[in-house]
């Protein structure tokens, strides 16, 4: 069913009200969880600048406010961005989140692109050859890797790539190369970066320690594009309109291009953005603890041992509105590809 | 119960397809496992994680005919590790699926049948709660709360119970505009009445199937989490802290020098998982007609 | 004469999910289609009326089982339980389907719809298939504007004249229309129904008309045959068969609809449509004929009517054999 504009912009609505949901959710843990708020927002602080520290976060905050005043503020230091220094890393939250998620995004999108195209393909050509042997081949192997969890994956890869190569893929570059070519990195894309300024040596470096937790976290979404598109495509092939086709004379493989691929792109899609935030989490587990890569999952783990609160708070939301975001894009996404709806 | 035997009918009708005799099989091992490991398991002791005193010298040992599957970083017989884990793995799948989908159901049948105010604000309560990715509230549960169980499953029905409720309302509102259904509202049926015999009695078999596929993903899931850190205390005989403590402890080298760690109790998180799937998969291709149609490349 | 479609005993089954039994929808038919006819196949719903128009278009669906044989233009297409269709569909017979909602793609617009057929049966270009595509439409009372449309956009009534447009484009000889003018305007109907019927008269396009709508065949067919139940109860030139109707259910069905010219009561037709699972040799209109006798447990052969030319009807009543 394709998707309206109006449930469209219904959805964006919504996603504004669940945002300030989950931010005011939040605030009230932050609030009447035991312990003194202001501590908390401090990050438990001990020595002498402690005082002081504890001060500040009480200013920060606004308890002495009233609350809907001190959640206004709240809501709105979230959308600017605004939530002070980092315990742990001593620079500004907004910082530490940002270069988490252009870490993780990178390895998400990587594995996306390489993920989405293959499932697809997969799916159609196994479609098309139901009953086959390849066919069953794929049925079972995406029954088998769907019900892998993905760090188990990813730590067996690890392990075939070290055993096989001696290569150990851990951490998102070599920091000596980088060091000594001079690696400067701008947006926080690495192999972007690396592009940019031409240091292939670094490029192929970062792009062979991000093949492996690629592969890992690629496999779900594989699974369930090639699983999906199959179904798509069993469908399609029963259509009207495509055996109308074949009664008019088109050509096998103009049906399959242009009638049975135009009609599966917009659900495939869908799927594919629903696979992605379910994957934002399977990325921060195999990034953080298989590959020792920073990124959101490193900065979620060094938030709770450090008790670096603020960070830990502003992950939390800042995930929720990015999983909130994908959502909604592809939506508009997947409505501006169907004729069906108008823009 | 009504809604039982139909479903019944379904198991029955699935039997003798050879994947839901695999998936059987494995599924009642796991749960057979999960309730007498503590009594077959070689060390039980070790299994629920004390740490043997005075034998410093086993640990880490290569799996051997003493310890099938090795020792931990502290010496702990990973096999009665592993297949004690067996019960907290069966704790979590099932409460996950089972609490989140009674409030599914629940909510998703009232938004359907009540319409107005209720069906507004139940929608908008399960939009809300499917925008949250899972981790989050586990986060918040964990700057909270003690670890245990109760963050695991709290955090992930919190979110999942929204699925339920969304694919629920959906099926709902197709059998709520229903010719009986409307007729027995007219013939004064109490809404309850109503609502158990007609509404989900109807649509209570795709439901439950995909209920069982999830087992799957909750074990997955619940793994994810405690895997982070984030739910189960260390040591507790649960595979994804089994995992942890054998990659985080170990650091990055640990699948290296001592795959044995990593490899057991992700190998039954994998056999667990694919004895659900397995045991949805033909139920769910028995029920939905697309699925079921004959199709190939005839032209 | 050449003929365009000849059925040896051709009977259409369709296989159930579980592969346990067949619904036979079309039973040993025998039938031929001169070159330049247009053949008009009426009957009941459920009368296999479409599985034998998609048969000769080939376009069974894989779960359909055959038997017999289907000759088209002396090309075996069918042939017992092969089928071979390469070639002919699209260039030497094409088709327009029952359901115009369904049976364009929605993602693609009517050029598009055009330009693929044109392609890969004729080789056209897009500029070539433009061009065709408009002098199609401009036959079916379209304008050159639903090129640029989509599917939705279009009314019922206009998908309908574009899958016609389509069909006639790539100049097959023998075009299979599946009830052509269900979705359309009765005034737009006469004129779709014209212009089919001149197409097969001055373009010499062999026409199969399937239809439940008797009051159409007279304006377009030559010929006509009713089926019931998969099988041909009678056959013959359309005047012949409309006004020397032999066969209790063609006068059944004659009763029920009104015909130009001809002044008469109309009664409904009694008794429900007929699904046939086990194919038994019976007469299938036993159970609703009001003449019906004993005899007819077993099945009538097809025979002759009179001296009408090619006027046949598969009924013991005219047989010879009276009550029993
Ligand atoms: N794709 C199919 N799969 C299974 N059975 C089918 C299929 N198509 C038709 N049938 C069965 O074959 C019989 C004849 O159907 P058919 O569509 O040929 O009838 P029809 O004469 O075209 O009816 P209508 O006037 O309603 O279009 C019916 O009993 C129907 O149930
Ligand atoms: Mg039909």
């Amino acid at each position: 069913m394709p998707v309206s504009l109006n449930y469209i912009f219904k959805r964006i609505i919504l996603s504004i009200l669940v945002v300030i949901g989950v931010i005011v959710f939040s605030y009230i843990l932050l609030l009447y969880t035991p312990g003194d708020p202001a501590v908390k927002w401090a990050g438990n602080p001990r020595g002498p600048e402690a005082r002081k520290a504890i001060e500040m976060a009480r200013r920060e905050l606004g308890l002495d406010q009233p609350i809907h005043v001190q959640i206004a503020q709240f809501i709105y230091h979230v959308f600017t961005g605004n939530l002070g220094l980092s315990i742990a890393y001593k620079v500004p939250v907004s910082q530490v989140i940002t270069s988490g998620f252009t870490a993780t995004l990178e390895l998400l999108v990587f594995a996306y692109l390489l993920a989405v195209p293959l499932g697809l393909w997969l799916g159609i050509y196994s479609a098309l050859r139901r009953g086959s042997r390849f066919d069953s081949f794929i049925q079972s192997l995406s029954v088998v890797l769907a019900s892998m969890p993905t760090f188990w994956l990813g730590a067996i890869i690890a392990l075939i790539s070290y055993s096989t190569t001696g290569f150990l893929p851990y951490g998102r570059v070599s920091y000596k190369l980088a060091a000594s070519t001079g690696f400067n990195p701008i947006t926080g894309f690495y192999l972007l970066d690396a592009l940019i300024q031409g240091n292939y040596a670094v490029f192929l470096d970062a792009l062979l320690r991000i093949i492996p937790p690629a592969l890992a976290i690629s496999v779900y979404p594989i699974g369930v594009v090639a699983r999906v598109s199959r179904t798509l495509v069993a469908e399609a092939l029963l259509e009207d309109y495509v055996r109308t086709a074949v009664a008019w004379g088109v050509r096998r493989n103009t049906i399959i291009k242009h009638f049975v691929l135009k009609s599966i792109i917009p659900p495939v899609i869908q799927i594919s953005g629903l696979a992605f935030v379910y994957s934002i989490v399977d990325a921060m587990v195999v990034e953080s603890l298989v590959f020792g890569r920073e990124g959101l999952g490193s900065i979620l783990l060094d938030s709770l041992h450090k008790a670096d609160f603020r960070v830990t708070i502003a992950l939390a939301i800042y995930l929720t509105i990015f999983y909130i975001l994908v959502n909604t894009i592809v939506d508009i996404i997947q409505a501006s590809i169907d004729p069906r709806v108008k823009i | 119960m009504p809604p039982s035997l139909p479903f019944i009918r379904l198991v029955h009708r699935n039997l003798r397809k050879y994947r839901f005799k695999i998936g059987l099989s494995i599924t009642i091992a796991i749960l057979v496992l999960s309730l007498i490991s503590q009594y077959i398991a070689p060390y039980p002791r070790e299994g629920l994680g004390y740490v043997p005193v005075g034998e410093e010298n086993r640990r880490l040992l290569h799996p051997s005919p003493q310890h099938l599957f090795g020792t931990d970083t502290l010496g702990r017989d990973l096999f009665s590790r592993v297949i004690m884990a067996s019960r907290s793995a069966i704790i979590q799948a099932f409460s996950v699926v089972f609490l989140s989908l009674i409030i599914g159901l629940i909510v998703g049948v009232l938004a359907a049948y009540f319409k107005g105010l209720v069906e507004l604000v139940l929608n908008y309560l399960t939009e809300l709660f499917m925008a949250i990715p899972s981790i989050v509230i586990a986060l918040f549960f964990r700057l909270t709360l003690e670890a245990g169980f109760h963050v695991v499953i709290i955090s992930l029905v919190t979110t999942w119970w929204a699925w339920y409720a969304r694919i629920t309302y959906v099926y709902a509102k197709g059998v709520v505009e229903l010719d009986y259904v409307v007729l027995a509202k007219l013939s004064g049926l109490s809404s309850a009445k109503i609502i158990m015999r007609h509404v989900v009695g109807v649509i209570i078999q795709p439901i439950l199937v995909q209920a069982i596929s999830d087992l799957g993903s909750a074990l997955l899931e619940a793994s994810g989490i405690n895997f982070m850190g984030l739910g189960l205390p260390p040591g507790y005989p649960d595979w994804g802290v089994i995992l942890y403590e054998g990659i985080s402890e170990m650091g990055i080298m640990a699948f290296t020098r001592t795959p044995w760690l990593v490899f057991y109790p992700g190998l039954f998180i994998l056999l667990t998982t694919l004895g659900f799937t397995l045991l949805a998969d033909p139920l769910r291709e028995d029920l939905d007609p697309r699925l079921r149609r004959r199709w190939k490349l005839w032209f | 004469m050449v003929l365009a479609v000849r059925a040896g005993g051709i009977s259409i089954g369709y296989i159930d999910e579980e592969e346990e039994y067949i619904v036979w929808a079309v039973r040993g038919v025998d039938l031929a289609i001169e070159e330049g006819d247009a053949f008009c196949l009426v009957g009941e719903s459920g009368s296999g009326k479409t599985t034998f128009a998609s048969a000769i278009a080939g376009i069974l669906p894989p779960h359909a089982v055959t038997r017999g044989k289907l000759y088209i233009f002396d090309r075996l297409a069918i042939d017992e339980s092969t089928w071979n269709f390469n070639g002919l569909r699209g260039r030497v017979v094409s088709y327009i389907p029952q359901n115009p909602g369904t049976s364009l793609s929605p993602f693609l617009t009517v050029e598009d719809h055009f330009y693929y057929v044109l392609r890969d049966t004729l080789r056209y270009d897009r500029e070539k298939s433009r061009k065709a595509a408009m002098e199609a439409l401009l036959k079916v009372g379209l304008d050159r504007g639903v090129l640029e449309d989509y599917p939705h956009e279009l009314s019922g009534g206009m998908q309908q004249r574009v899958l016609i447009a389509i069909a006639l484009a790539s100049n097959a000889k023998i075009i299979v229309a599946d009830e052509p003018t269900s979705a359309i305007d009765a005034n737009l109907r006469a004129s779709v129904l014209q212009l089919l019927g001149r197409l097969n008269r001055e373009y010499r396009v062999t026409l199969l008309l399937v239809t439940h709508d008797l009051a159409s065949t007279s304006i377009v067919c030559n010929r006509l045959a009713v089926m019931l139940a998969g099988k041909i109860v009678e056959t013959g030139r359309t005047i012949s068969v409309l006004r020397n109707p032999q066969h209790p259910y063609t006068k059944m069905l004659l009763d029920c609809v009104p015909l130009l010219g001809v002044k008469k009561p109309l009664k409904p037709l009694p008794g429900e449509p007929i699904q046939v699972v086990e194919d038994k040799a019976i007469c299938p209109f036993r159970e609703r004929c009001p003449r019906a006798i004993d005899k007819c447990v077993e099945e009538p052969p097809l025979k002759p009517v009179g001296d009408e030319e090619n006027h046949y009807v598969k009924c013991w009543r005219l047989t010879g054999v009276e009550s029993g």
